[in-house]
């Protein structure tokens, strides 16, 4: 037996692939998540109100959604509904975290997959510099900058918010902040479109490339999303089964256990979800094959062309990059719709009567549908469980690495090629490892 | 044109966020290292080192001793590099023995006993607290500490307005109650502690209407002093602007969400340096 390790880099967080090969034969190939903090033991006796600033923690990618998630499980287990006015700005909040991740997935974590470079940054030295890629790397973090100050403005803080509290937030958008911040996401939209009009063409080059844009066999997908303008502030979670059309399945974060079906693997500090023995797949490509129509202009036109050229359903891995910039100018043109609405009124939080109970908070964040889960005794948590949008894919994840594998191993020789080919099928799915295995 | 590389150990990569949101750097520097964002394997030579996040495996630690071995200058930024950070809540009985009892697996990096701060084991040239410290902070450190602008302390930077008349009789809690716009969180009957908390981070929070929970850790004034003189001189604040029971003060700032920050620079956590000895960081070590 041979085992091949492969490091990654241009991910979230510390994991490894391991393919292990027997005479030429694909024996498995496994996606091995190599940290471990142990938040779930670690908030145990935390006063529950704490959660909103602790669990941002997890993740200083994905903070914001946990933070959101935080506060939504505490508002079910103290039976609060906040004032319409906090959930528009914390769905603004969602949107800047979207803006963020999706900006720099695509630029700084796969954009050099494309390029043949180990990073954006060096596009300038290797010469690569045509029109379409001047200075990349700093409209790259022009646009994903317009995302963290959206997060700035919405949530407090720049990586770790604090402005969502239980029962609403700490305040409004005043009138001259909310005008500045749209006109930077203005300026930001076309620099955001131009990029990945040429992210879309060196991806399409990249196809043809390999001959593929990564085929796999059909998954089921998951998310909390749908319709049309949707919101990431999350409701129900769907199910899309593997034929697509029809979903298979629509439950709330309380139910989510009579449907997914979380395993354990020794071999890594991740676990593992599936859905009645079915690989599922979360992130952009599940909610570009669950949503119809995006509802703004730029972005609907981009999602229109991605249905045009690869169906609906869609499963090639490659897409899920795609689906990601669509996601991007949805999350600008978006923000910008909600920053036209009046953001300074008075009524931005309800008071509240904490209580001992049970609590689900659920969000779509960047990587699928989030799920905190609280018990609260005597005020303080007396279990917490963390359902995270990475294990929703870890075994879609395993699966196309292992179609990769097959196809760059023969009996004879290991294609040089396969090396890439793990570092751009784990990037698709922008896994996230402090947020899996937190 | 100057070299740096970012060594991530076990954290949440917000302080490599922080840092990415900071664009000014990209034509300035050279970022030769940094797995978020650069394929490389190795830490090459450099003139800065930033390390992140805290001792967690033995393969953190084994990442650890061999970068620092190249580089000019080791820079350790955030709470986690500092104390060990959010993890470091799990430094009790029960929850190590979870740890050790459900995590120990085969194929995968062995956890330690506990999360461990950088400077349990190599020497650090300079500090950077902050969960996670400011963009404009790592600018600092990458062209001159020594010029960084900052005020004493976050209070300074906040900009409320402190009310003589008005005292809250106990704590409203984290999450509870209206925010006034412009009046000092603790008239509120907030826990804020942003009154000896090390300015340089601009005030984010309190600005936004949540309480300073002391992320940048203690000012110069109690740096090298022990924890108690930090909270010693909180509780001296709410007896002086509220009349809050001083047991209801000490029960809030022992909570997690202070305690995490609250003792970062105190022997809590485990800040034995290289030499063996338990003398504190010195302050101009601090940025």
């Amino acid at each position: 037996m041979t085992t091949l390790t492969f490091p990654l880099s241009r991910i979230e967080g510390h994991a490894r692939v391991v393919v292990d090969v027997r005479d030429g034969i694909v024996q498995s190939a496994k996606f091995q998540a190599t940290e471990f903090r142990g938040f779930e033991h670690l908030v145990k006796g935390a006063p529950a109100e704490q959660m909103p600033v602790l669990v941002p923690r997890i993740c200083g990618v994905c903070s914001t959604a946990h933070h959101v998630a935080s506060v939504k499980a505490l508002e079910d287990a103290y039976g609060v509904t906040p004032p319409p006015l906090a959930l528009t700005i914390r769905e603004l909040l969602m949107l800047g975290q979207l803006l963020q991740n999706q900006a720099t997935s695509l630029f700084i974590f796969t954009m050099p997959d494309r390029l043949g470079v180990d990073s954006i940054f060096e596009v300038g030295e290797v010469g690569l510099d045509g029109d379409a890629l001047a200075g990349v790397a700093a409209r790259a973090l022009r646009v994903r900058q317009a995302g963290t100050h959206l997060i700035t403005l919405a949530g407090g803080q720049f990586i770790h918010p604090v402005k969502a509290v239980v029962g609403g937030v700490t305040g409004g958008i005043a009138v001259a902040a909310a005008a500045a911040m749209r006109a930077e996401l203005a300026d930001a939209l076309p620099v955001a479109c131009a990029l990945f009009d040429t992210y879309w063409a060196y991806s399409v080059a990249l196809s043809e490339r390999l001959g593929t844009w990564g085929d796999d066999v059909p998954a089921c997908y998951l998310t909390a999303v749908s319709g049309t303008r949707p919101n990431y502030y999350g409701d129900f979670i769907r199910l899309m089964g593997c034929e697509g059309g029809d979903m298979c399945a629509q439950f709330p974060a309380r139910e989510y256990r009579a449907f997914l079906t979380v395993g354990d693997a020794e071999y890594s500090y991740a676990a593992q979800t599936s859905y009645k023995g079915n690989v599922l797949r979360a992130n952009s490509l599940a909610r570009a094959n669950l949503v119809d129509s995006l509802g703004t202009p730029c972005a609907n036109e981009y999602l229109q062309r991605f249905h045009r050229e690869f169906g609906q359903p869609a499963h090639a891995i490659l897409l899920f990059d795609l689906a990601r910039g669509i996601e991007l100018v949805y999350a600008i043109e978006r923000a910008i719709e909600i920053l036209s609405e009046s953001l300074d009124g008075a009524e931005t939080r309800l008071p509240y009567e904490p209580r001992d109970g049970e609590g689900y908070g659920l969000v779509e964040a960047p990587r699928g549908p989030l799920i905190h889960h609280y018990r609260i005794e005597n005020g303080l948590i007396a279990q917490a469980e963390f359902v995270i949008p990475t294990v929703h894919n870890v075994l879609a994840i395993e699966r196309a690495l292992r179609v990769a594998a097959e196809r760059y191993i023969t009996p004879d020789r290991v294609n040089l090629e396969l090396e890439r080919a793990v570092g751009r099928v784990v990037r698709a799915f922008d896994p996230c490892i402090a947020c899996a295995t937190h | 044109m100057k070299c740096f590389a970012v060594l991530q150990l076990s954290g949440c990569a917000g302080c490599e966020v922080a840092l990415l949101n900071a664009e000014a750097w990209v034509e300035a520097y050279k970022l030769v290292y940094m797995p978020l964002v650069v394929s490389a394997e190795d830490v090459p030579e450099v003139d800065v080192l930033l390390i992140s996040g805290g001792v967690r495996t033995d393969e953190d630690l084994y990442k650890l001793r061999r970068a620092v071995k190249n580089a000019q200058q080791v820079v350790a930024v955030g709470t986690c590099a500092i104390s060990g950070g959010v993890a470091n809540l799990g430094d009790r009985d029960e929850v190590r023995s979870l740890f050790l009892a459900e995590r120990d697996r085969p194929h995968v990096p062995r956890l330690l006993p506990k999360s461990h701060p950088v400077d349990t084991f190599v020497a650090v040239d300079l500090y950077v607290p902050g969960c996670p410290p400011t963009s404009e902070l790592f600018m600092a450190v990458l062209t001159n500490p020594h010029d960084f602008q900052a005020s004493k302390v976050v209070c300074q930077e906040c900009g409320r307005q402190k009310l003589r008349d008005v005292k809250p009789a106990h704590l409203l809690g984290f999450q509870q109650g209206e925010v006034l716009p412009d009046v000092c969180l603790i008239n509120q009957g907030y826990l804020c502690i942003g009154s000896s908390t090390r300015g340089g981070c601009r005030a984010p929070c309190p600005r936004a209407g949540h309480p300073c929970v002391g992320c940048r850790g203690p000012s110069d004034v109690f740096i090298e002093k022990e924890s108690t003189a930090w909270f010693t001189s909180i509780k001296r604040v709410f007896a002086t602007m509220t009349n809050v029971p001083e047991a209801e003060i000490e029960q809030g700032l022992r909570s997690p969400q202070l305690a995490l920050f609250l003792f970062q620079f105190s022997d809590y956590a485990d800040n034995k340096t290289v030499a063996g000895d338990h003398q504190p960081r010195p302050k101009e070590k601090v940025l």
